[in-house]
């Protein structure tokens, strides 16, 4: 009786030392290897705020003059439809120049962008797009003047559209 | 996949006048893999292959001219407007990143 009693007690020790060594090594030994697969899938990240300087060089946007119709919710990433429209004028002397598209949370958020010209009598333009998750949809139109305006708008997304 | 890229279906209003301000409507047939995605079958990679380069000749002339990347949906559908101030063939030249170049063109021939 008191020989099975040790036993137990010290099969109990032996018992709780493990599992508890289990949990203590578990999550540290998942974790890292949850991170190295998403670093080896995940490209790298660049920030909206990094790209702007990149490419307006830390000019003043203007946010106005420009319309971003985007659904509310996207279900589906892959296709989420955008419509850019604008005010700004499409006179030879004085037109839009370039228009920048930009989704905040994609992995690369410049989306694309088009050159216009006198010639297309309209500053607007539509086109499907992907998104990786919900984020901030950015519209900004570079006139031949050097003026930049823009509009952003919040869509949400159900699913995401990069394939990750 | 790989069945129909370098299709285009161009849709123009039904009537328009000279000078009018008319919508372009572009269908282009294309993957647009990002480089992102994987085989589920085989856990490969599906290297990235896109249209990067859009040009529009309206009368010989670039109109306009736009520069696409990886997040432009698979089978991209545009929308540009135009001014039809002349009976003229329109142009549209399109780019992916293995060099393959496409072109259609259709006339504008307004009432």
């Amino acid at each position: 009786m008191k020989e099975l009693k040790r036993i137990s007690r010290r099969q109990f020790l032996l018992m709780t030392g493990l599992a508890a060594g289990a949990i203590i090594a578990s999550p540290s030994v998942d974790g890292l290897f949850k991170s190295s697969v998403a670093e080896a899938a995940k490209p790298e990240k660049e920030d909206i705020r990094d790209v702007l300087k990149k490419f307006f060089d830390g000019r003043k946007i203007n946010y106005s003059r420009v319309k971003l119709k985007t659904p509310i919710i996207a279900e589906n990433g892959a296709v989420v439809p955008i419509t850019i429209k604008s005010d700004l004028p499409m006179q030879k002397d004085h037109y839009v120049k370039k228009i920048y598209i930009f989704v905040d949370k994609n992995f690369h958020p410049f989306t694309a962008s088009a050159e216009l010209t006198p010639a297309n009598g309209k500053a607007a333009l539509s086109l499907r797009i992907k998104m990786r998750k919900t984020s901030n949809v950015r519209v900004i139109m570079e006139t031949n003047k050097g003026e930049l305006y823009g509009a952003k708008k919040m869509v949400k997304v159900t699913i995401g559209g990069c394939g990750g | 996949m790989a069945k129909g890229i370098g299709k285009i279906k161009i849709r123009l209003p039904r009537r328009y006048h000279k000078g009018d301000v008319i919508p372009v409507k572009a269908l282009i047939t294309h993957p647009m893999e990002t480089g992102f995605r994987k085989n589920k079958k085989t856990g490969k990679r599906i290297p990235a292959y896109y249209i990067n380069d859009v040009s529009v000749y309206y009368g010989g002339e670039l109109i306009t001219h736009m520069e696409w990347t990886i997040a432009v949906s698979a089978n991209p559908f545009m929308t540009f407007y135009l001014k039809a101030d002349k009976a003229a063939p329109l142009k549209i030249v399109w780019k992916d990143i293995k060099g393959k170049q496409f072109e259609k063109t259709v006339q504008i021939k307004p009432q």
